[in-house]
């Protein structure tokens, strides 16, 4: 298998080599999707000119990165194109052996409930082969380096890009089982934007079932088990935290930071539903509706957290997305993560209802965004209800795309129990519909 | 004697200057525009000539396409008198009548380019009359219907003009609504200052004259034209006289004066001190012969000292040094104890997560 990832990976470079010097470089730089003011690359030059003249790069609203990025850029500024390259790449390994590694619980949980005969006699179509899942950790890795959000996100030099790579390696730390290792990928993911914090609870959840704890809230166990997981990350973030202060010598990260995901300021144009909203909003309304926002991110983790307790990685695939679309700046860089994952369910394909529609419309919102931004603000005829439109388009779309392989997801697991062909009480057949 | 003596020092002023400021647009603002045009009528027939008067109307009434008499502004119902007559020179119009345009002649701060008649050039002996009419509130006038200025800004340029030495009297005289509060915040000294109303209270218009459409002046300023009327380059009236023009029987709102930055008793101040140009001129019976002293005059100044071309105001700053120095790159490096802090922990990480047991491997 490793041949075939390294000709991916080639190919992916070749791609993104050829884009970086072409023109389309600083066009892509400048688009809107993809660079937003939380890890436009302009604003992380800016930053380091402004140290090196002596002055905090955190004063003024330009700069909102981290200082464990500044501390990697310093040395690494002129190969910013390499580190970039290396750093989709490395993603994209990650990716693959998480998922190469996550087949086999998946093999070896369903030989087991098989075995037990958990299963309905006449599902025998819905089962996983090894033969279909030998190619899916490829296809993962082909998903994420080929996708052209991705390859736009790099020649864009987008720090979403590293963003994601901490992501991927968290999720393979996890998958692989390091508790320790999970918790200082997701302090540095939630170091850097505020939002991987939800991905604590799948993370926790797989955690107890590799360690074959019950998920019960009276067990012991269970709880002696969370308060380790959740002491080791909380110790990493206050040490990656208190090391931070120590780069420059004062805590104006914080606020510029966290403060500034969390507040939502700057209101440019994104894919995102903060910035129309905030920008049409009376001031004294507005903490109102930032805090109902930002809760919005964080809400859904509880309650999926309860029904899908049993399918952790499904898990934490639902709350990439829920992170990518709800979040307060997002770009297609953080679309194109989650949808590196959709390979991983393509045994879903025949229960997804919408799957044709969906991607049409995201295909198209995708091309419309640049024709609708240039009518919007070059040629003076639209306005930013148009481009606005085609985000909530976007954003919907995607809704409707995690929903569906939610509804996919949980209606094969009912038939894996209860048998293919339902029937009612009186015989006829039955349908089921996610309420 | 002893008495015209006493009057020839009464008033330390060698030349009176005059800023009129009409600072309303539109039509329907006629009024202000009149008002402003009956002071300056008045100021220039006591004396005081064009190249001392810094006239700003904010839009032009006598050719507005809706002025009935084309050419003409009359402050009295029956058009029976015409301000704007021939020789009206306006030195800011329109659109340059702007809050930044007028503190700027005030103060001082005026760009090179700008022609002597948009400048006021007072001097420490000089009286100056500053009229103001307009819309006004508590605490700000109008200007334009787009911006205001307010009583803290014209109380700090007054005093900028008293620490440049640019007054010796001032005469601040306000006819908008609420116009008292302008003059609340002045703390200069010499200063008096007069209101058509008190705060709370709005300034009325005059009455309207059906032939033009539009009310033609403000009570207030018709009461002050009427009074100037009957003054003449040798009138004695004084200010008391002119605190009492406009009751409040007549005005209906109440006029309100400020003499307490005075140094004079207004008893003591003409009218013509401010509204008119009377040049005081001493008559001397003996001869003075001025060659005497020239020449050792001349031979005081060495030779060296004197500039032989004028310096050009871009020299007096080394611009061509700054120019052309490179600027000091000071190049950043985290601090030691970060880089130790962060690759420590990393190797901990790393050493926790494979097993102690492989260092012996590493090194």
């Amino acid at each position: 298998m490793a041949a075939p990832l390294v000709l991916v990976v080639l190919a992916a470079v070749t791609v993104r080599a050829a884009l970086y010097r072409s023109s389309l470089a600083v066009f892509i730089a400048e688009r809107v999707e993809v660079a937003s003011p939380l890890n436009a690359w302009k604003r992380v030059v800016e930053g380091l000119a402004l140290l090196d003249l002596g002055v905090s790069p955190y004063s003024g609203a330009i700069f909102h990165e981290t200082p464990l990025i500044i501390y990697l850029f310093h040395f690494l500024i002129e190969y910013a194109e390499l580190v970039f390259m290396i750093t989709d790449v490395l993603t994209a390994i990650a990716l693959y052996l998480a998922i190469q590694d996550f087949n086999k619980v998946v093999f070896k949980k369903q030989k087991l409930l098989i075995e037990l005969d958990k299963y309905a006699p006449d599902v025998a179509e819905l089962i996983q082969t090894p033969m279909e899942m030998h190619y899916i950790p490829l296809k993962v890795a082909l998903f994420y380096l080929l996708n052209p959000y991705t390859v736009m996100s790099c020649v864009a030099k987008s720090t979403c890009a590293i963003n994601n790579s901490v992501i991927a390696f968290f999720i393979l730390a996890t998958i692989k089982g390091s508790a320790f290792l999970s918790a200082v990928f997701l302090a540095l993911a939630t170091y850097q934007s505020l939002y991987p914090l939800t991905l604590f609870a799948p993370a926790l959840l797989y955690l107890l079932q590799r360690q074959f704890i019950p998920i019960k809230l009276k067990s012991k166990s269970f709880w002696l088990y969370t308060m380790q997981y959740a002491s080791l990350y909380l110790c990493s973030l206050v040490v990656i935290i208190c090391l931070s202060f120590f780069l420059l010598n004062s805590w104006d990260f914080i606020p510029s930071v966290y403060g500034f995901i969390l507040s939502v300021p700057d209101l440019t144009p994104n894919i995102g539903l903060f910035w129309y909203f905030f920008a049409e909003m009376f001031e004294h309304f507005s903490l109102f509706f930032v805090c109902v926002f930002q809760i919005n991110v964080f809400f859904y983790t509880i309650p999926l957290a309860i029904k899908l307790k049993e399918h952790p990685v499904f898990f934490m695939f639902v709350q990439l997305a829920i992170i990518s679309i709800f979040k307060s700046y997002p770009t297609v860089g953080d679309v194109a993560l989650y949808m590196a994952f959709l390979p991983v369910w393509s045994h879903l394909y025949r229960f997804l209802r919408n799957i044709f529609m969906l991607s049409c419309v995201l295909i198209f919102c995708s091309f419309l965004f640049p024709v609708l931004w240039h009518l919007w603000i070059y040629a003076g005829s639209a306005n930013s209800n148009f481009y606005y439109a085609i985000t909530l388009t976007f954003n919907i779309g995607q809704i409707l795309l995690i929903s569906d392989y939610f509804y996919a997801f949980l209606r094969r697991e009912y038939y894996l129990t209860h048998g293919l062909h339902l029937t009612r009480q009186d015989g006829t057949e039955a349908m089921l519909v996610l309420k | 004697f002893q008495d015209q003596a006493e009057q020839f020092f009464r008033s330390g002023h060698t030349n009176n200057w005059a800023v009129l400021v009409c600072t309303s647009r539109f039509w329907f603002n006629y009024r202000h525009v009149a008002n402003t045009l009956s002071v300056y009528r008045s100021v220039k027939r006591l004396g005081i000539p064009d190249s001392h008067i810094v006239l700003m109307l904010a839009d032009d009434m006598a050719c507005n396409p809706r002025n009935p008499k084309p050419a003409t502004v009359f402050s009295h119902k029956n058009m029976e008198l015409n301000v704007y007559g021939d020789d009206v020179e306006v030195d800011y119009r329109s659109y340059e009548v702007t809050v930044e345009n007028f503190l700027r002649v005030l103060t001082g701060r005026i760009p090179p380019s700008t022609p002597r008649s948009k400048r006021l050039l007072s001097d420490d002996r000089s009286n100056i009359l500053i009229y103001m009419t307009g819309h006004g509130g508590n605490g700000f006038l109008k200007f334009q219907d787009s911006e205001e200025i307010t009583n803290v800004e014209l109380a700090d340029a007054f005093e900028q003009m008293w620490q440049k030495r640019r007054y010796n009297e001032l005469l601040f005289i306000i006819d908008t609504c609420q116009g008292a509060s302008m003059y609340e915040r002045f703390y200069s000294p010499n200063i008096m200052a007069l209101a058509s109303s008190q705060v709370g209270e709005d300034s009325l218009s005059h009455q309207p004259d059906l032939g033009i459409g539009v009310h033609l002046m403000d009570r207030y300023t018709f009461y002050v034209l009427e009074f100037l009327e009957e003054i003449h380059p040798a009138s004695q009236t004084n200010m008391n006289d002119l605190f009492q023009v406009c009751p409040k029987s007549l005005c209906v709102s109440t006029p309100g004066h400020r003499t307490d930055l005075f140094q004079r008793d207004p008893q003591n101040v003409l009218i013509t001190d401010f509204f008119g140009s009377v040049r005081k001129v001493e008559i001397t019976a003996e001869t003075v012969s001025l060659d005497r002293g020239v020449a050792g005059f001349e031979s005081k100044l060495p030779e060296e000292e004197l500039a032989t071309e004028p310096l050009k105001y871009a020299e007096q700053l080394p611009v061509a040094q700054i120019i052309h120095q490179k600027p000091k790159q000071k190049d950043w490096h985290p601090p030691g104890g970060f880089i130790l802090g962060l690759w420590a922990l990393i190797i901990m990480v790393f050493f926790k997560t494979y097993g102690i047991k492989h260092m012996k491997h590493v090194f």
